[in-house]
């Protein structure tokens, strides 16, 4: 258990993780010819299904931590928040390549930009690009953490417009987007509850705030 | 040649290539080796699972599409949408291939016709005479597109064997229902069965198409085995699959597609480049098989049909019937 929260805590071990990803859904099915008849649609939606599911597990990790504040797995897991957070972006961007691929180039992206369905995946990346850029230490210093903090929040509006952009991609897809939309939705119901319990048992005792719960990053 | 009500255009053809029990019993055959014993079936690997021998269907000279490249059969039956077989494009051949059955199948022709009946698939192909081979292009409404050579026979032709009364003004086609084998369908996120519909004068147009095989080949199950509509001037999920129901209505039937998102899959969803999908333009297309950095090429008005199914429109708002 010592061993496995150590490597899961391992800055490396979490890139590799990310890297990894992309290394086994989109370089290696390209290099084998494994993208089958339509590739670059292939790469769109692997590209987009890894940005969105990253963008899903780096909303998971403060949820977590606040309903298990104890558990060591769940504190290794979020010393990897800005560079999981990153990785969403990075493929995210990704995605937004492809999609200029598969449109066949500029014109195909102009046309395609006057879909309200594309307008909410650009929103939501050009987001989860502001987050990327501010997500540097300087940056935390120059805004100050409560602003910081609160910029960071943009998280949820991404991630909102993303899941929406998701659901409405594919005809019939909507259902897919469920298995993203509810956990995320029970995780933030739940660490809610448990926050405003703690703040009303502690206000009870006369004991001040619940800071020591929302800890800043 | 077949006795219909309408005039065929003049095929450019040999007799000698007609020969409909020729299909009929090598498909037999066909189903002998393959078919029987699902064990047997799943022990060839693909490669050879495909090597059954082309049934040189004739080829109508009017629908050679000269200078049009044919979509590589490996890339037809690999990549296609039916839905109750997996929502991903490759899943089909895989989940539609685990022991579905697709013979014996029999086929209810009814509603509002005077010689409705309940037939088995190899009887009426029988009964129906001639296959022939036609290369259609395909034009999905995901903006993508191929060209396939169906190989079965022209729709006017099942439609006179049904004699439709004079109330009958539309035909509606339904898939198979199986919940027992199909898995999809035990859920309840689409109204099944896949449900598909046509005017009675879309049916008689000499391009609607009744496809039993594939590039001389039988139907595959992914394709919509063992017989499937092709109406080549429709987007793709106008032609619906593995049909288990033919019925002649007086009322616009009730589809799937049209019933699930009405603003997105009109009634007619005819192939028209100027009318776009509510969240893509449908002003081209990605051509499967064309390669990474192809781009994509024009989409053509009634997927390049407008000579043969342009009057069927005539005085209608395309903009508003989509």
């Amino acid at each position: 258990m010592n061993c496995f929260v150590k490597v899961l805590a391992n800055k490396l071990f979490a890139l590799a993780i990310l890297v990894g990803v992309g290394i086994w859904l989109l370089v290696i099915p390209a290099l084998i010819g494994g993208l089958g008849a339509n590739p670059v649609e292939k790469l769109l939606h692997q590209s987009g299904e890894i940005a969105i599911w990253t963008l899903g597990a780096v909303l998971a990790f403060s949820p977590l931590r606040v309903l298990f504040p104890r558990s060591r797995v769940v504190g290794a897991v979020n010393r990897h928040r800005r560079v999981v957070g990153v990785s969403a972006c990075v493929y995210g961007l990704l995605h937004f390549g492809f999609h200029v691929l598969y449109e066949g180039g500029l014109y195909g992206l102009a046309r395609s930009l006057s879909k309200p369905f594309i307008w909410f995946g650009v929103a939501g990346l050009l987001t989860l690009v502001a987050l990327a850029l501010t997500s540097n230490n300087w940056s935390i210093r120059a805004l100050g953490g409560k602003n910081w903090k609160l910029l960071h929040r943009l998280a949820y509006l991404a991630a909102a417009l993303l899941i929406y952009h998701q659901s409405i991609a594919g005809k019939g897809h909507w259902h897919t987007a469920r298995w993203l939309l509810f956990p995320l939705l029970v995780l933030q119901a739940a660490r809610l509850a448990k926050m405003l319990l703690t703040k009303s048992a502690r206000s009870s005792r006369t004991m001040s705030g619940f800071g020591a719960i929302a800890t800043p990053p | 040649m077949p006795r219909t009500s309408f005039a065929y255009r003049t095929w450019d053809l040999p007799d000698s290539a007609a020969t409909p029990e020729a299909y009929y019993l090598r498909r037999r055959e066909f189903l002998r080796v393959f078919g029987l014993g699902l064990a047997a079936f799943a022990l060839l690997p693909p490669g050879i699972r495909a090597e059954s021998t082309a049934l040189n269907d004739p080829l109508y000279q009017s629908y050679k599409l000269d200078g049009v490249k044919l979509t590589p059969e490996d890339l037809v039956t690999s990549y296609n949408n039916f839905y109750e077989w997996g929502l991903a494009k490759d899943e089909p051949k895989d989940q539609a291939n685990r022991g579905w059955k697709t013979r014996p199948w029999s086929i209810e022709i009814g509603g509002l016709c005077a010689n409705p009946r309940k037939i088995d698939v190899d009887e009426l192909i029988q009964l129906l005479g001639q296959i022939e081979r036609r290369n259609y292009r395909h034009r999905c409404v995901e903006a993508w597109s191929m060209v396939i050579p169906w190989d079965g026979f022209p729709l006017a032709k099942l439609v006179d064997l049904a004699r439709p009364k004079s109330e009958a003004k539309y035909v509606k086609f339904s898939s198979f229902f199986d919940p027992a084998n199909c898995p999809e369908q035990r859920s309840h996120d689409f109204p099944w069965p896949y449900t598909e519909g046509l005017t009675l004068p879309e049916a008689m147009n000499e391009l609607a198409f009744i496809a039993v095989g594939l590039y001389g080949r039988p139907l595959r199950n992914q394709n919509g085995a063992p017989l499937r509509l092709v109406v080549p001037w429709k987007y793709g999920f106008k032609s619906a699959k593995s049909l288990a129901k033919i019925e002649f209505v007086a009322e616009q039937p009730k589809t799937l597609w049209n019933q699930l998102a009405p603003n997105e899959y009109g009634f007619y969803a005819n192939v028209n480049p100027n009318v776009d999908h509510p969240r893509w333009s449908q002003n081209s297309e990605r051509v499967i098989g064309a390669g990474f950095f192809s781009g994509k090429q024009p989409t053509l008005m009634f997927n390049g049909y407008e000579k043969q199914v342009a009057h069927l429109y005539t005085g209608m708002d395309l903009r508003k019937n989509f």
